[in-house]
């Protein structure tokens, strides 16, 4: 226990749940390998309409290649925060107090403001061209932010344990 | 010019899942130890079970492996329980005072591997 934590941190690693994860022979490891998983299928499917919007793949509809990857995304989106928030729980008031973690939830703070601006004023711009249109600027500039902050995500959250 | 750019962001992500393996980097293999004495406490609890064992020279937090794998390697809760006794080969953290990290316990009479 990590007291120099807000005392939310310290409650919830503290709490029924968070012992119940850590002496629990299995949650804790079936969240490990339940977030690795969801990473697997957000990663691929954000990466898929990230590369469209880049320009990659123009022979497709646009909007039917959102449509589709969407759903997979935000699907393996919720499966991520699940077992990130079990992942979390165990180890509350220490893991809250780690630089790095505080860069990853700050990270994905900042991919989902481009998520939300991307599907409120570009993706209405794109959803209905036609293949092999040129994209607006918009679009590319939101594929390569988003794919970008997401592998940062990524890459902060495997770092969280060595730092 | 794109396709670099997606080539190493795939690779950067390959690279991240080839190296979760995590939690040695910070202690001092160049300095291993083997703590011997009564267990004084025991959380038999994930990420790792960790006990704190009475060594000749101090008490001794001793960081053990993920509660699963120690449960199926047969090192069960009630032979890391408060009051037995284990001899710990390790090595000293470089950040935590007095913890160190079990490369292999010997409990029972039984030696099982910790990583």
């Amino acid at each position: 226990m990590n007291d120099a934590a807000p005392a939310i941190f310290v409650a919830l690693e503290a709490s029924a749940a968070g012992a119940a994860i850590r002496q629990s022979t299995w949650i804790y490891m079936a969240a490990n390998v339940g977030h690795i998983v969801s990473l697997v299928v957000f990663a691929g499917a954000v990466a898929v309409m990230d590369i469209r919007m880049t320009g990659a793949l123009a022979a497709t509809s646009p909007g039917h290649v959102l449509k589709m990857a969407r759903r997979f995304a935000v699907a393996a989106f919720f499966g991520l925060t699940i077992t990130g928030a079990t992942l979390f729980a165990a180890e509350a008031s220490h893991v809250i107090m780690n630089p790095i973690f505080q860069l990853k939830l700050a990270l994905i703070g900042l991919a989902l403001l481009n998520i939300t601006w991307f599907e409120y004023f570009t993706a209405p711009q794109v959803r209905a061209l036609p293949p092999l249109t040129p994209l607006p600027v918009a679009a590319r500039r939101a594929g390569f932010i988003s794919i970008g902050l997401w592998i940062a995500v990524a890459a902060a959250g495997r770092t969280i344990a060595y730092l | 010019m794109r396709h670099p750019v997606i080539a190493l962001s795939v690779l950067a992500l390959l690279s991240g899942t080839a190296a979760a393996h995590h939690g040695w980097g910070s202690y001092d293999a160049s300095k291993p130890v083997t703590v011997t004495g009564p267990i004084l406490t025991s959380k038999y609890e994930n990420p790792h079970a960790t006990i704190t064992v009475r060594g000749s020279d101090k008490v001794w937090t001793v960081t053990l492996a993920p509660t699963f794998r120690m449960t199926n390697r047969g090192a069960l809760a009630e032979m890391i329980a408060v009051g037995k006794t284990i001899s710990a080969y390790g090595y000293p953290s470089t950040v935590e005072k007095d913890e160190m990290r079990a490369e292999r316990i010997t409990v029972g009479g039984k030696t099982i591997e910790m990583r």
